[in-house]
């Protein structure tokens, strides 16, 4: 075959480059060699190019997150069980935090659906709208059954809440107002010029560096420090920083069921009241924009304590 | 509707109308959604890849910025292109002392994820005439570059080059290569 020999005896005219110093290099050939060019019957193996989360395998994570707001709202309004509560949060926190490596999340999406309501070349995938408006329903149903049961961010709070304290009301009440003033600034930065859009949402979110096993050293130390703080105090990102959680507490106004503590199926003794970590029991009735369906006041309730078999106080 | 309070009514009209508005939104967004997509990059705006860009610095963000351990971004050889060259200026550091064996003595991959391996049966004595494969190892490659830039115009065909595998890739809402690329390489498109 003589290209091939020419293309050897070029390639052997080339082989002495010079020590250290840039070899004189030139290409042996124009154009990539053909299959016939090779020979041999040669036949040139096909290139890996990956696919990424097939429409099944979202649809399936759309199913699961439907699922859990249902299990969790069950769990809450319903069955009144706290293990069951945390059996679920648990399974939440490792499916959608520590195996989907806490993506696609409702409380990023915020920012994706707000730029693709602001922007018309803006395309929000079916997969994100499907994320971020199927807790909001369910709030608007159940109340906040995404925080307490499937939200992976509020679920490793849940974890690390050991020797839970009471936040005085009012500062409860200023500090709750940073989660809107984090919302507005999200908003703005989600429509703001291209220049300085940014999604400021995934971009400090304090715990996925945990879900990954990754992160720079200050997304790191402030996830740490909100679960540090989360030790004493309940969930202080989902209370006080949060945006999602801000919509989720204005859809729970209008909730058709919540979290409710009734003479009927509870005792009024106020135990719960100092069960909540999350202040959102007064007067011994749960409120629902700050009930985050933890179930922790049905565990403190001797009633369902004594119903469970366990020691009634 | 007996046994219905005013309350009621008035709650299931507030819950009836954010629904609707939810609804609307939805209805809005999904009008122009489309199923998926993904960060690409695309390699005409890419350093490393971009023709004329040649012996300047090797651009090395896609392997240092991702927040995956290894990088999602893996140079791959698009065998249909490659020259399958005896010296491959991609495998080797051509700049590097020849070898008793006439070749460069040293490979450009830091990580040695390269393989060569001649196709079919090559002449010991005559081993430059032959084509020979270079297979990219996915499992080692973490998106430097070097090969990229390498294999251009004039020293190669430009068949290697820089691209997100879509299976590792966290599909980050802010993905950091694309806000430290800078030649803004990086886009959200849909994967054909």
């Amino acid at each position: 075959m003589p290209p091939r020999v020419l293309l050897g005896l070029i390639c052997l005219v080339l082989l002495p480059f010079p020590t250290g110093a840039q070899p004189d290099y030139s290409r042996p050939v124009d154009v990539a060699p053909s299959e016939d060019a090779i020979g041999e019957g040669y036949v040139t193996p096909v290139v890996q190019r990956p696919l990424p989360l097939s429409a099944a395998r979202q649809l399936l994570d759309l199913a699961l997150l439907g699922a859990a707001l249902a299990l969790s709202a069950w769990i809450a309004l319903r069955r009144r069980s706290r293990s069951l509560g945390v059996a679920l949060t648990l399974a939440c926190l490792f499916y959608f935090g520590f195996y989907r490596e806490g993506c696609v999340c409702p409380i990023g999406s915020i920012q994706n659906v707000v730029l693709g309501l602001a922007e018309p070349a803006y395309v929000v995938p079916y997969f994100v709208i499907g994320i971020f408006v199927l807790p909001l329903a369910a709030a608007l149903f159940f109340g906040r059954v995404f925080c307490g049961g499937v939200c992976p961010l509020g679920a490793i709070q849940e974890v690390v809440l050991v020797r839970p304290v009471t936040v005085p009301p009012r500062l409860d009440r200023v500090l709750g107002a940073g989660k809107w003033v984090y919302l507005a600034a999200a908003v703005g930065f989600a429509v703001a010029p291209l220049a300085y859009r940014d999604f400021v949402i995934c971009r400090f979110d304090p715990f996925v560096s945990f879900f990954r096993f990754t992160g720079t050293f200050p997304m790191l130390l402030f996830g740490g420090l909100l679960l540090g703080v989360g030790l004493f105090v309940g969930r202080p990102y989902c209370r006080w920083l949060c945006p999602y959680g801000a919509l989720l507490a204005l859809a729970s106004r209008y909730a058709w069921r919540s979290v409710s503590i009734t003479p009927g199926r509870e005792l009024d003794c106020g135990l719960c009241s100092r069960a909540c970590p999350y202040g959102a029991i007064d007067e011994m009735r749960a409120v629902r924009e700050r009930c985050l369906a933890c179930s922790r006041c049905y565990g403190s309730c001797p009633v369902h304590r004594a119903a469970a078999g366990g020691p009634a106080s | 509707m007996s046994g219905m309070t005013r309350r009621d009514v008035l709650g299931h009209a507030a819950r009836g109308t954010v629904l609707a508005g939810l609804g609307g939104m939805c209805g809005f967004l999904a009008v122009k959604a489309r199923g998926t997509d993904a960060w690409q990059l695309d390699p005409g705006k890419c350093v490393n890849s971009r023709l004329g860009a040649l012996g300047v610095d090797v651009c090395e963000s896609c392997a240092s910025e991702c927040v995956l351990g290894l990088s999602a971004v893996r140079a791959v050889n698009e065998l249909s292109q490659c020259g399958r060259c005896y010296v491959c200026p991609a495998y080797y550091d051509v700049t590097s002392a020849v070898g008793p064996d006439g070749l460069p003595s040293e490979k450009l991959c830091p990580r040695d994820a390269i393989e060569r391996y001649p196709i079919g049966w090559a002449d010991p004595d005559d081993p430059a005439n032959n084509y020979y494969e270079y297979v990219i190892d996915e499992t080692l490659c973490n998106g430097c570059g070097r090969c990229v830039m390498a294999c251009k115009e004039p020293y190669g065909l430009g068949s290697i080059r820089l691209e997100v595998r879509h299976d590792l890739c966290l599909d980050c809402n802010r993905c950091a290569i694309s806000t430290a690329c800078p030649e803004d390489a990086y886009e959200r498109l849909p994967v054909s």
